[in-house]
């Protein structure tokens, strides 16, 4: 996770990336939480045996990237999130699996490798394809396609509040923790000791806001009832082309067809 | 610990997500659905974000943890908007944060919602009944963080094994799981009763009333915990370390068919006849098809990218 006072500046320069104009940015946002979903679901279906299966796998993200010129070096930040569970149960791949699968000019490579490689893959290609959705899409639009997906508005509404706040009680708990280690030099964190009446006071602080906030939110009319933009199109078009492509690529391995051609 | 959609099959992944979808759509009916719930809920799905960041120093380590907050969120909320703003927080950790994956959602939501509210339930509220004390918050708050991380831990090795996706074998993964989550339940519950004691003494009117599971709902949530770890078991039993599934999933991963039988040979021959290289190994065929692919695709995107930026300059 990021820190403190970083995590506010990476979710604004996620939005800032969301209001931009491609492509991309511009396909329905149904669409694209659609073919993500489908997306994933593919990818982790894969053998974990079945590396050159999945690499062509890498092409949609890829295009997706490039259309949209999503910066690399954001995806890269994120990945290093998303690696150490992956790597731990893919490392032990290397360690428990050693049947020899081929060997490459006397080198032998085991099912631990190929899987180790396919699990890496795995993690990358659905990581990249979230975060596109993510940096093409305003969590607005996503909101509305998940109330037009018949998932409950309570649930949704819930969702945009925490995704509202979250910066708010990051300034909250900044403040607050600067004021803590201007007044305990030499400590790194928070002390332990300290965490009771720091959380507490955070938490209450948090309580008497969301107060607030409801009383507000009251004023100007709010009554639990979700009021979707205008209506999107789905953009069957899109989805029907793209699951179409994955599942041709799910069956068929490209990497295969092309490796014999050029082979022969 | 956020699982991840690399480690996870669509079969576990899918059972979990049904699972939790189940239990919210359950949890948003219990709501009383006042228009104070949903800012309540959204602001303090908030704070559980910003409180996740504030990290503390483990004295004598020089290292740094964060807590994660199920039991104190059960314990100020109440059991069903907990598990609401478990899941909220969760999705927008998976989506902005790339913290646990899409597909691993259900299992993620599952583990770190479940195991925190059936201890709230059965552990925490039954030694509080008779009146809080700062010993019996602390005490209440240790053994429900404690045994609830314990479950959530042992949840992700079932479903990480069960899901076949990494080799390591069960009985290590549960080794190295359980006693570090029993170290780290241990710490998390000493803050979350430090925090609670706080609380109380500030404004003691937010620990009081909150809902439990009933009788009824916690014996179907355990026996659905029990289902699930019975089938994530037997899965482990049948499937490991040298049965069907395992040397079945190392075939199917070979497209070649090794087999001394005689049908096994009529195969092969079969396969060598109709395959496109039978000189070649298929694997070779598939590592230079598949760096090919992959060059292909990346020089794919930068030519999208030098052209449209072309374009715009």
């Amino acid at each position: 996770m990021p820190s403190l006072f970083s995590a506010g500046a990476d979710i604004r320069s996620m939005e800032s990336l969301a209001e931009g104009d491609s492509v991309i940015h511009r396909l329905p946002p149904m669409a694209k939480l659609v073919t993500t979903l489908v997306y994933v679901v593919m990818v982790v279906s894969f053998n974990r045996y079945n590396l050159s299966g999945l690499i062509p796998y890498a092409v949609y993200p890829i295009i997706l990237i490039s259309l949209s010129q999503t910066p690399y070096n954001m995806l890269l930040k994120r990945l290093v999130i998303a690696m150490p569970f992956a790597l731990f149960g893919g490392a032990a791949n290397i360690f428990f699996d050693r049947d020899v699968a081929f060997t490459i000019a006397s080198i032998a490579v085991t099912y631990g490798v190929v899987s180790f490689l396919s699990i890496m893959m795995k993690t990358v290609l659905t990581v990249a394809t979230v975060l596109i959705l993510i940096s093409t899409t305003r969590i607005s639009d996503i909101s509305d396609s998940l109330v037009r997906l018949k998932v409950p508005p309570l649930f949704v509404l819930s969702l945009m509040m925490t995704y509202r706040y979250i910066s708010v009680l990051l300034e909250e708990a900044g403040t607050m923790y600067t004021a803590y280690s201007l007044r305990s030099p030499n400590v790194k964190g928070v002390k332990i000791g300290d965490m009771g009446v720091f959380v507490g006071q955070l938490m209450i602080r948090s309580l008497d806001r969301a107060e607030r906030i409801y009383a507000a939110m009251k004023c100007r009319g709010f009554n639990s009832i979700y009021h979707a933009g205008d209506s999107q199109t789905v953009g069957v078009r899109y989805i029907a082309c793209v699951c179409g492509a994955l599942l041709v690529l799910r069956f068929i391995n490209l990497s295969e067809l092309v490796g014999n051609g050029v082979l022969r | 610990m956020h699982m991840a959609d690399g480690l996870i099959s669509g079969t576990v992944g899918g059972v979990m997500a049904a699972a939790s979808v189940a239990i919210i759509a359950y949890s948003i009916k219990r709501i009383k659905s006042d228009d104070k719930t949903i800012p309540m809920m959204g602001v303090m799905g908030a704070f559980v974000f910003a409180m996740q960041m504030i990290n503390f120093t483990i004295p004598g380590t020089g290292s740094s943890g964060h807590i994660v907050g199920g039991t104190l969120l059960a314990a100020t909320l109440g059991v069903y908007p907990a598990i609401i703003v478990t899941a909220c927080v969760l999705i927008i950790q998976c989506l902005l944060f790339a913290d646990g994956g899409l597909l691993a959602l259900g299992c993620n939501i599952f583990n770190m919602s479940v195991p925190f509210v059936v201890m709230y339930t059965l552990i925490f509220k039954p030694i509080l009944k008779n009146g809080v004390t700062s010993s019996k918050l602390t005490i209440a708050s240790i053994l429900s963080v404690v045994l609830g991380l314990q479950l959530s831990a042992f949840g992700v090795v079932l479903e990480t094994t069960a899901s076949g996706i990494t080799a390591l074998p069960f009985l290590p993964f549960v080794l190295a799981m359980q006693p570090i989550h029993f170290v780290i339940g241990i710490v998390e519950g000493v803050i979350t009763a430090a925090v609670l004691i706080f609380v109380y003494k500030m404004r003691p009117e937010i620990l009081e009333d909150k809902e439990v599971m009933s009788v009824k709902v916690l014996a179907v949530t355990i026996a659905l915990l029990a289902v699930l770890i019975g089938g994530g078991l037997s899965m482990f039993a049948s499937g490991y370390p040298d049965g069907l599934e395992w040397s079945m999933e190392k075939v199917a991963g070979t497209t070649e068919l090794e087999g001394s039988s005689a049908i096994h040979e009529t195969m092969a021959e079969a396969q060598k006849s109709t395959a496109f290289m039978p000189d070649y190994n298929s694997k070779i065929a598939g590592i230079v098809g598949g760096a090919l692919t992959l060059l292909l695709a990346v020089a794919i995107g930068f030519a999208i990218s030098f052209f449209s930026k072309k374009r715009t300059a």
